[in-house]
């Protein structure tokens, strides 16, 4: 599916007009045909998921696993929770845009369904550019969407074009009052280039990390938060910003980082690489893993199975991994030496995964931190970010309401 | 005789047959393969921690170049050390020497097979700084011994770290009013320089004439596509294209690839353009999970077993993309940064960060 600049120009059209009979529903209606919807994708989803796991790159059962995790968070009440929020966080009476654009990445597939679902929740029509690596789960979005209910299907509609084409680019762009960017900052750039005061919200490139206090390694507790982290780094094959790249373990007498990383590929990964396999690896990054996985052999830090590897390191520098289910541990003494080896990824830190016990004091440290803005979240809970959880330090409906 | 002698002699004793029109058999060289990376194995510690994996001695990634030291000698013998281009320490390959007679023997008889096939000596005229500007460079020794080897005389436009546009013009229109055919041998990233330097300044090199690209940008240039600097490079200076070959060498080998249409072309036969390895050489493209071999003419990553690394490690795990293709090997450049990651960070862009 390749569309030219005038079938973009005129999808736009079409979805901003629609997008004006959409506002003539209420908050409550919308919630409740969201929530249809996203039934009726998971339905459709779970039909699709051979032609899914092609389109992705990921196992079925990490299809069927991204899919169910994620369509399960829109509920009528989640969304209305979250306009709720909004209203709040807004300070002031909502007046919806009248028509955003989305630029989608391939890494995460179901990564489009929040940046698509608010702000139609807020009457905010949606005129998606589809990865050209994955078109089809967009495209089963918008299907659902219209057979939920015409207003809404006709306010969102996908397109997709090469990278470069201008006059495409440029017909996306034009009737939108924000535009919100997923991918390289290659891509983020060619789009603000041609924006001029129009918004533009950058999901650009960025990493997280893992945080486990001595709380969490503790006891019993450490077999929960080997299965908490596996499952955090096996989700989308490590593929998304929200992957953990790096755990920070706080050592304890009775636990180096090096007993952490053998446990953890030997109880954590190595089991979900039997129900949650890990799909075909790109030879591009294999280079890189071969690299990666090698340097750690040599250096003697190195625990590997057949699709996914531990390595330990020192906190700093940081050598990242490729991804694909290859982890680094570090130990550290405790959160202030993490957060210190954390100071140079900046704004690229997206989101750090914790103990329920380290996480009042990490939210509060990233919060005052001048050069972090990342969010804190539960170990377990990293790839599953809630419907209202922040994006890129801002609040989820960032951008759709005028001032 | 210590293990060390041995094994050079080995390895001489195959480029000596080489050079001498004899055949050299694979399995030959894959035992002496083994041999070498037993010994290399018991003398570098990074290099015994590596496990086997398949049937082959196991590789070692090139980046590990970058952070350790590797050599089978104590650092007081080093005799040279080369170093890869990067502005960071963290950025290069350190490969050390402590005799360079294997070096100048594998790439003399590599040189002569595929660039020099049919000439003793020629003009050659180098893109690139002479070795007393980089003595830290392998590439600039290595054509610092070609202009010993094959030069009847050897002009340097690459001076003082720049590209010197009006002495490479004089030494092409030389070439032209002689009729001497010249041999132009420089880096990719010098034959953009020039393309951009020499504007609209055409040259019709004489018959004979052949020129060798090699390496990558670096930041150093634009970046120009492969097939698209051979167009420039063709229509710039009259040179045919199978007579502009490539060559693929790295600082972490002793040995070179050359791309085989130079020599296809001196010789009448046809092919389609692929990098000849040299026989005491072993290029396999393989599986990035299992690191084995791929089959037939998969794109896998190559590994190069190169018999001339006797002090360092013989089996180089790279990170470039390559397949086979007939009997050569086809490489399509670095992986890293073309890895479709979305908002992770690419792979070079993270390892920079060290």
């Amino acid at each position: 599916m390749t569309d030219d600049g005038p079938a973009v120009r005129a999808r736009a059209a079409s979805v901003f007009e629609a997008g004006q009979v959409l506002s003539t529903s209420t908050l409550a209606e919308r919630a409740l045909w969201l929530s249809d919807a996203a039934s009726t994708l998971a339905r459709q989803a779970d039909g699709e998921r051979d032609a899914l796991s092609e389109a992705t790159g990921l196992s079925i059962p990490m299809v069927e696993w991204a899919t169910r995790t994620t369509l399960e968070t829109i509920t009528d009440n989640a969304m209305l929770a979250l306009a709720q929020n909004a209203r709040q966080g807004v300070d002031r009476a909502l007046d919806p845009i009248g028509l955003l654009s989305v630029v989608l990445a391939g890494n995460v597939f179901t990564a489009s369904v929040r940046g698509i679902v608010v702000p139609l929740l807020f009457g905010v029509p949606v005129l998606v550019k589809a990865s050209s690596r994955e078109t089809l789960f967009p495209a089963m979005l918008r299907n659902a969407l219209r057979s939920t209910d015409s207003r809404l299907g006709a306010a969102m509609d996908v397109v997709a074009f090469p990278g470069g084409d201008a006059e495409a680019e440029a017909a996306l762009v034009e009737l939108a009052e924000a535009v919100s960017v997923y991918g390289s900052d290659e891509t983020i750039e060619a789009i603000a280039a041609r924006l001029a005061s129009t918004p533009l919200i950058a999901h650009g490139h960025g990493v997280s990390v893992a945080y486990c206090g001595s709380h969490a390694v503790r006891g019993a507790h450490l077999g929960d938060t080997i299965s908490e982290l596996s499952l955090d780094i096996c989700a989308y094959d490590q593929r998304g910003c929200l992957s953990p790249q790096l755990v920070f373990v706080e050592e304890a007498p009775d636990l180096s980082a090096m007993d952490f990383a053998e446990r953890l590929a030997k109880e954590g990964l190595e089991p979900l690489s039997r129900t949650l396999p890990r799909g075909p690896l790109p030879v591009s990054v294999g280079a890189a893993q071969a690299q990666w996985r090698g340097i750690a052999e040599v250096e003697g830090t190195l625990f590997r199975g057949d699709t996914y590897s531990v390595s330990v390191r020192e906190p700093q520098p940081i050598r990242w991994s490729p991804g694909f289910r290859n982890i680094t541990v570090a130990g550290v003494r405790g959160l202030d030496e993490a957060l210190q080896a954390m100071q140079p990824i900046g704004s690229n830190l997206k989101c750090v995964g914790t103990d329920s016990a380290s996480m009042p004091e990490l939210q509060a440290r990233l919060t005052e931190s001048p050069t972090l803005s990342a969010y804190a979240c539960k170990t377990g809970t990293m790839q599953t970010p809630a419907l209202d959880a922040p994006a890129d330090a801002h609040p989820i409906w960032h951008a759709l309401f005028r001032n | 005789m210590t293990a060390r002698a041995a094994l050079k002699g080995r390895i001489e004793a195959q480029i000596a047959r080489f050079e001498a029109g004899q055949r050299v058999d694979a399995r030959v060289r894959d035992e002496l393969i083994e041999d070498l990376a037993a010994w290399q194995a018991t003398r570098i510690p990074e290099y015994g921690r590596l496990q086997r994996h398949g049937t082959w001695p196991p590789a070692l990634p090139t980046d590990v170049f970058r952070f350790r030291r590797i050599a089978a000698h104590p650092e007081a013998e080093d005799l040279r050390v080369f170093r890869s281009s990067g502005t960071t320490s963290s950025e290069r390959s350190v490969h050390v020497y402590r005799d360079l007679s294997l070096y100048d023997f594998a790439a003399r008889a590599a040189a002569r097979h595929m660039l020099f096939p049919d000439v003793d000596k020629m003009r050659l005229v180098m893109l690139a700084p002479h070795e007393d500007e980089a003595r830290d460079s392998s590439l600039e020794y290595m054509l610092a011994r070609f202009a010993e080897w094959f030069g009847t005389e050897c002009t340097w436009v690459w001076r003082h770290g720049a590209l010197d546009i009006e002495l490479l013009a004089k030494q092409l229109r030389d070439a032209e009013a002689s009729g001497q055919p010249v041999a132009v041998l420089g880096t990719s990233f010098a034959f953009v320089h020039a393309e951009d330097g020499l504007r609209d300044r055409r040259f019709e090199l004489p018959p004979g004439s052949r020129i060798m690209q090699t390496g990558g940008y670096k930041g150093r240039s634009r970046e120009v596509d492969r097939g698209v600097l051979l167009e420039a490079i063709h229509a710039r200076y009259g040179v045919a294209a199978p007579r502009i070959i490539n060559e693929f060498g790295a600082t972490e080998l002793s040995s070179q690839l050359y791309d085989t249409t130079l020599r296809e072309h001196i010789y009448g036969s046809a092919g389609p353009r692929r990098l000849w390895v040299p026989p005491w050489v072993r290029a396999t493209p393989v599986d990035p999970d299992t690191l084995h071999p791929v089959e037939g003419e998969s794109v896998g990553i190559l590994r190069i077993d190169d018999t001339a690394n006797l002090d360092s490690v013989c089996c180089i795990q790279t990170a470039d993309l390559a397949r086979r293709l007939d009997d050569g090997i086809v490489v399509l450049g670095r992986a890293s940064g073309a890895t479709p990651r979305g908002c992770s960070l690419a792979a070079d862009q993270a390892l920079g960060a060290q």
